[in-house]
């Protein structure tokens, strides 16, 4: 095959048919468009010319703007000619070269000349070139063309105005919704593609007008459209009038559903398939309305074509993760599809087979599957990997299968995303099912004796010291974790010591012989392999010399380090070095909520191998940094909590004020953030007053006024307060901005000497019991929950009375509470009429709280509430119940 | 929104290549489309995505095409975006759609595209016949495509609206 537009003279001979085009330069094709200045114009030949500068174009080449103006120039000329073809080609070279404002002149009257031709085909492309390279001044003058084209008897024309509309509309709405009774005629229109194009237009014209779009969608349904497009058009207005109108009417027929039914039996495959897709993807669908929706489906699983198998199998996929049993009955077409020769659908097909599959079919699953993991990309891999872990924890009986399948594609080769996945999920699996734990545990030691990632390596360490010695045989592992020891890298090598002290700590009859284990890791090359046989070999040794029990071993290696790292690396950071040792105590506790996008990453959920989540907290500790700076903040103590800053202005006022409230255990500082958003003045001796009468425990100690805040530079005031030490004292305070003003010279920037006292009026604030509550995750409450002595659970239930939606009531209570909400209970599924929360925190006087509540909510929207707390006191268990119960 | 339109020959080569500005997602993040000045665009859309597309498709079609009968329809997807992509005789078609384009609508595009194509050139193309009917056959994606909207559908209609002939059923 001939290489167009790359000039290589040796292959030439190879073909003799080479392309047309060959060796085109963009300069010699420019210099050949001078034909079209000719006095006589040969039509033929600038044709020609045309198709190559359309061919340089079409090849990714571009002209620069003289060369483009050349050009359009030279083009406008051939209005001229009376050649047809030369015509169409002309119109064409106009939209390519996409003239600038200046330009467009040029050729409008040509255009507009055309507009108005006899000629039907001239009118039409007229208006799609001057709709393409037009502006809003021009559109006025033509709108009147325009409007009579939309109702145009001839149906090309009629569609080149309609289309235009809809390319307009973005840019002119104002006056394309001016046509929309032109269109609307238009909709009636015998022509096919008319009334598609007219339909697509009136909707988008009306489409932030319910009213109107449900009239629209109630006419069409009943009469004939006529084109399979416009057909499809309406199936998804009609699904979107269903969707809005299901909010307001709770039971009854779904309206249009008949409409959607007869839809399935149209003889064109694309309104079938929408109409399908339609009803499956309306919200609460019941079974009964899924059938023959999904019958339709079915039929196109063994199409002949593979665009419709993929669209079938893409939609199933999505029904069986809502209603598996819905799509069962094609469960033997979709397992004659895992042959497929295109992958993807053959990956669709085996992930929704493992949605819907039941317990006796797994293991012939898993045998079809085998076949069909070696031939398919990494990224298919991993869906059908997590299909499996999903599937398995359906099925736990079957986990033998399932765990011998991930160990065996666990061996073959493969990128790291896809032997994470299949570690994770044997981590899981090995977690929720305990019959598969030691079965689980073997395969990962097989996989560390020959695994070439270091992540990998070390996490599954990690997770054998805390699994293994709860085995029944833990000394079989011994092996696996030496080995690491000797043959790989340092920070392995790091890790698989650690492993081997948890060892010796749990299972004192292997003790000796790990003590001789560790003590060969002595002489290790590497600082930190060497420092951690130390260390474990001091503390596992000498319990009682270092003063520490068995217990305090324990808890050293195995719990869990309650800082988030995040944190913790922080306080690293900023520590000095100095006589004073870093203190663990000293990082703050607070985890910071992470952005929605990233609680949602996928296999975010699976929390891997038990590390505990971790979040950003550099505004806490700016925070720390910033008040122990202040000296007459210093002898309040630790701070246990800042709070996110509360507006106390509107947006776009004179003065910008926030509040930040720092909690300590007896004090409480007020952070007034102010800008000065008004270039003229200079604000000096800036303090809040606060009026505390409502707030009858706290008792105002001191003010810290800001001396000088000038235009746009914001800057701080404090106020602090005395209140029982470790109490949750509440209360509401007022707030008054009070300041001396001075006119500044925009021009010099230089300030009056004399300045005016001024006060300004701010939003006020309260303090909740919220406030003195830590937001602390952990990551498995289950165990929390029973580490947490069940004498000191308190539990009550209340009635709530009547709420919007669960989820509202959900979040409200979360607020309330300020606690940090555990896997993911947060989120309230649609529709569910009752939902359990759980959640962690840390009350002031570092107490650890856990509260497990659950909701339900009837037909009438009684909402009522079951509140059970466990804490490390008592006393607190019961204030959480008073919170809730003020709240 | 049909987002592309690609035509090479079996070795790869580009013969056309359409893209509609500003709304073809990155295959990857770039870092390069942020930066100023701004890269030589085509039909708006930065080179280097656009070069990153253009591999993207050639793969995909070098990977799945080899002895695929004329005409049959091969689908993917990548991410929230349809790639239907077929042969006709030594041209390779992709089309690229999101949205309301999805796989059903791209093949319909598609089955239109290669029906104007063997129209204009009497039966499936060799290279070379396809760069003689060149500007017919950038005439006919005019008439199918218009700024990423499906226009035309009907190959007979299309064959008369190139010549500038009213169709027929006028």
């Amino acid at each position: 095959m001939a290489q167009p537009f790359v000039k290589k003279d040796d292959d030439l001979d190879e073909e003799e048919e080479y392309s047309p085009f060959y060796g085109i330069e963009k300069g010699a094709v420019l210099q050949e468009a001078r034909v079209f200045h000719d006095p006589q114009l040969d039509a033929r030949r600038c044709s020609q010319v045309i198709t190559k500068l359309l061919y340089l174009l079409n090849q990714g080449e571009t002209f620069t703007k003289v060369e483009a103006t050349e050009v359009f120039f030279a083009v406008t000329k051939l209005f001229q000619s009376k050649d047809t073809v030369l015509r169409r080609m002309v119109y064409l070279m106009i939209k390519e070269l996409s003239p600038s404002a200046d330009e467009v002149i040029i050729v409008t009257s040509s255009l507009m000349k055309d507009m108005n031709s006899k000629t039907d085909m001239y009118r039409a492309n007229a208006i799609r070139v001057l709709c393409r390279i037009t502006d809003s001044t021009l559109l006025t003058q033509i709108e009147r063309y325009l409007k009579q084209a939309i109702v145009d008897k001839n149906p090309v024309v009629a569609s080149a105005a309609l289309v235009s509309g809809v390319h307009l509309l973005q840019t002119n709405s104002e006056i394309v919704k001016r046509w929309s009774n032109e269109v609307q005629e238009a909709v009636q229109s015998r022509a096919a593609l008319v009334q598609f194009h007219a339909l697509a237009l009136l909707h988008q014209i009306r489409q932030n007008d319910r009213l109107a779009v449900s009239k629209l969608v109630t006419s069409l349904t009943k009469g004939s459209v006529r084109s399979p497009l416009a057909q499809c058009l309406l199936i998804r207005y009609t699904s979107q009038v269903i969707r809005e109108s299901s909010m307001n009417t709770q039971a009854g027929e779904r309206p249009f559903f008949d409409y959607l039914e007869s839809c399935l039996r149209h003889k064109s495959e694309m309104v079938v398939f929408e109409a399908a897709r339609a009803i499956t993807e309306l919200s609460g669908v019941t079974s009964r309305e899924l059938t023959p929706a999904i019958t339709v489906l079915q039929l196109f699983l063994s199409s002949s074509k593979p665009v419709l198998r993929f669209a079938a199998i893409r939609t199933l996929n999505k029904v069986a993760s809502t209603h598996p049993l819905a799509v069962t009955n094609c469960n033997i077409d979709m397992e004659s599809l895992i042959s497929d020769q295109n992958r993807s659908i053959a990956t669709l097909a085996i992930t929704t087979l493992l949605k819907t599959g039941n317990e006796s079919s797994v293991d012939r699953l898993m045998k079809q599957i085998t076949n069909f993991m070696s031939d398919i990309a990494d990224e298919f891999k991993i869906v059908v990997v997590e299909a499996i872990r999903s599937l398995c924890l359906k099925f736990p009986l079957k986990y033998r299968s399932m765990m011998n399948f991930l160990s065996n594609i666990l061996r073959e080769e493969g990128g790291f995303d896809y032997k994470k996945a299949i570690v994770d999920s044997i981590v899981i699996l090995i977690r929720d099912i305990p019959d598969a734990k030691e079965i689980g545990l073997f395969h990962l030691c097989e996989f560390i004796e020959d695994c070439e990632f270091t992540y990998l390596s070390t996490q599954i360490l990690h997770f054998l010291g805390n699994e293994g010695p709860k085995t029944s045989d833990p000394s079989k592992y011994i092996r696996y974790i030496y080995n690491r020891v000797i043959l790989e890298n340092a920070t392995v090598r790091a890790s698989a010591v650690s492993t081997l002290a948890k060892f010796g700590a749990m299972v004192d009859s292997l003790k000796p012989r790990i003590f001789v284990l560790l003590r060969r890791c002595l002489f290790d090359s590497d600082d930190e392999v060497r420092d951690r046989a130390t260390l474990y070999l001091n503390t596992l040794v000498s319990d009682a010399s270092v003063g520490g029990t068995d217990e305090d071993v324990k808890d050293f290696l195995f719990g869990p380090l309650d800082v988030p790292l995040v944190n913790l690396e922080t306080s690293l950071r900023n520590y000095e070095a100095s006589d004073i040792p870093f203190d663990i105590t000293s990082v703050p506790k607070e985890v910071k909520s992470q952005p929605l996008a990233e609680k949602k990453a996928p296999g975010k959920k699976a929390i891997g191998l038990g590390a505990p989540p971790s979040g950003p907290t550099s505004v806490v500790d700016a925070y720390e940094k910033l008040l122990s700076s202040i000296p007459e903040f210093s002898s309040f103590g630790k701070l246990f909590k800042s709070c996110s800053p509360m507006e106390l202005t509107e947006p776009e006022t004179e003065y910008a004020v926030n509040v930040v409230k720092h909690i300590f255990d007896g004090h409480v500082v007020f952070q007034y953030n102010c800008t000065n958003t008004i270039p003229e003045q200079l604000l000096e001796k800036v303090t809040v007053f606060v009026d505390a009468s409502e707030a009858e425990e706290f008792s105002e100690v001191l003010t810290k006024p800001l001396q000088s805040l000038p235009y746009d530079s914001p800057g701080q005031t404090f106020v602090a307060f005395e209140k029982p030490e470790g109490v949750p004292a509440i209360g509401k305070f007022s707030n008054l901005l009070k300041f001396v003003v001075k006119e500044v010279d925009p021009a010099t920037g230089e300030a009056d000497e004399e300045g005016v006292e001024d006060e300004y009026q701010l939003e006020d604030l309260e303090i909740v019991a919220a406030d003195y509550m830590l937001k602390v995750g952990v990551s498995n409450f289950k165990n929390a929950w029973e580490n947490l002595d069940p004498d000191n659970e308190r539990i009550d239930e209340y009635g709530l009375g009547v709420k919007e939606s669960l989820a509202e009531t959900v979040s409200a209570v979360i607020d309330i509470l300020g606690m940090q909400p555990c896997e993911g209970t947060e989120v309230v599924p649609n529709n569910s009429r009752s939902h359990t929360c759980l959640l962690s925190g840390i009350f002031i006087g570092n107490v650890k709280v856990l509260v497990r509540v659950s909701f339900g909510i009837d037909g009438s929207k009684q909402v009522a509430m079951k509140l059970a707390v466990r804490s490390e006191d008592p006393d607190i268990s019961e204030k959480i119940h008073e919170i809730v119960a003020e709240g | 929104m049909i987002l592309a339109v690609l035509f090479t020959n079996t070795d790869g080569n580009i013969l056309v290549e359409r893209y509609v500005p500003h709304l073809l997602p990155a295959l990857d993040s770039f870092d390069s489309v942020n930066t100023f000045p701004p890269i030589p665009s085509f039909h708006g859309v930065p080179a280097e995505e656009r070069l990153h597309w253009r591999s993207f498709l050639v793969k995909l079609g070098a990977d799945n095409l080899k002895g695929t009968k004329n005409e049959e329809l091969l689908v993917a997807s990548h991410k929230s975006v349809f790639v239907v992509y077929t042969i006709l005789g030594d041209v390779c078609i992709y089309v690229v759609g999101k949205d309301e384009y999805d796989e059903l609508a791209l093949a319909e595009l598609i089955f239109v595209i290669t029906s104007s194509v063997k129209d204009v050139c009497g039966k499936p193309p060799t290279e070379r016949l396809f760069l003689d009917h060149y500007g017919k056959i950038c005439l006919c994606l005019d008439e199918i495509i218009w700024k990423g909207m499906l226009e035309n559908t009907d190959k007979d209609r299309i064959r008369r609206l190139i010549r500038l002939k009213a169709p027929t059923d006028a």
